[in-house]
């Protein structure tokens, strides 16, 4: 049986707070522009990925051809998927930012990004709990 | 792409919603103005959405740097609506005809227009602070 210190824990928690934070950028983006004609929402999906990649662990399903979809691999390569929001609401110069919707996906993003960096934080005291030598401080 | 990239795009929503609040405070405190050459015409910004940069000639790097805009003003368009008319011969600014050209300007469309600068201010601010506490959280990581 083999201990990692250092097992996918950390990467998937740090990957996670990484994309919590573009993910932050993208819903200001559609807040600012929520009067800009025009303008689509867009929205950025990563948990399933996220989620594939910690399953498949080390197993890495190689790409031959640009054109696939990532199928999952390694938890550095999510890179999350940003696309255009498709909802019913559509103003009438062309925007498609649903206001309600964007506040409650900032409030949740950053509850998670929260959770993510408290488990990340626990994570590290575990570790220096054991490099202590059980110690503590 | 960090959290000071969202927090440049919420503050441009700022400007462009305080640039939105002062034409609607000109439109209202000229809501009467008239003069010789015509009345005040009613002004009304265009929101543009532009791509975020931290600084000038940094060119486009991934997906990422497309999909975060920020807004700005592109211009202060002039409401092309007929002025209203008023009939008061008295007015120095009265046409032969008695009548005076007023501004194309309605208040109560303004304070709507308030409202709604006011509530995506406040939605700015909003997302400004949900950035800076998860810059927050994650400087406490390190703690």
């Amino acid at each position: 049986m083999s201990i990692k210190v250092f097992d996918h824990t950390l990467d998937a928690l740090s990957k996670s707070l990484d994309l919590r934070s573009q993910k932050q950028t993208i819903i200001s983006s559609n807040i600012a522009n929520a009067e800009t004609p025009g303008y689509q929402a867009k929205t950025m999906d990563f948990e399933g990925e996220l989620a594939n990649a910690l399953e498949l662990g080390d197993t890495v399903l190689e790409r031959t051809n640009e054109q696939h979809m990532n199928a999952g691999g390694k938890i550095d390569e999510v890179k999350g998927e940003i696309y255009n929001q498709i909802n019913n609401v559509v103003r009438e110069d062309g925007n498609t930012v649903d206001r309600d919707a964007e506040m409650v996906s900032l409030a949740e993003n950053q509850i998670m990004y929260s959770a993510a960096a408290d488990l990340l934080k626990k994570k590290l005291a575990l570790l220096k709990y054991a490099i202590s030598d059980g110690g503590g401080h | 792409m960090d959290f000071l990239s969202s927090m440049r795009i919420s503050a441009s929503g700022l400007e462009a919603q305080t640039k939105r609040m002062e034409t609607i405070s000109s439109n209202l405190a000229n809501a009467e103005s008239t003069s010789p050459d015509g009345p005040y015409k009613r002004k009304d910004p265009v929101f543009t959405a532009v791509a975020d940069r931290a600084h000038f000639g940094e060119i486009l790097k991934n997906q990422m740097d497309e999909s975060a805009q920020g807004v700005m003003v592109s211009e202060v368009a002039e409401d092309a609506r007929p002025p209203r008319l008023v009939y008061n011969p008295s007015h120095p600014h009265a046409r032969p005809d008695g009548y005076v050209e007023m501004p194309n300007v309605n208040s109560v469309e303004e304070m709507a227009n308030m409202v709604s600068a006011q509530r995506s201010y406040e939605a700015n601010i909003t997302a400004l602070n949900a950035a800076k506490s998860m810059a927050i959280k994650a400087l406490d990581i390190g703690k």
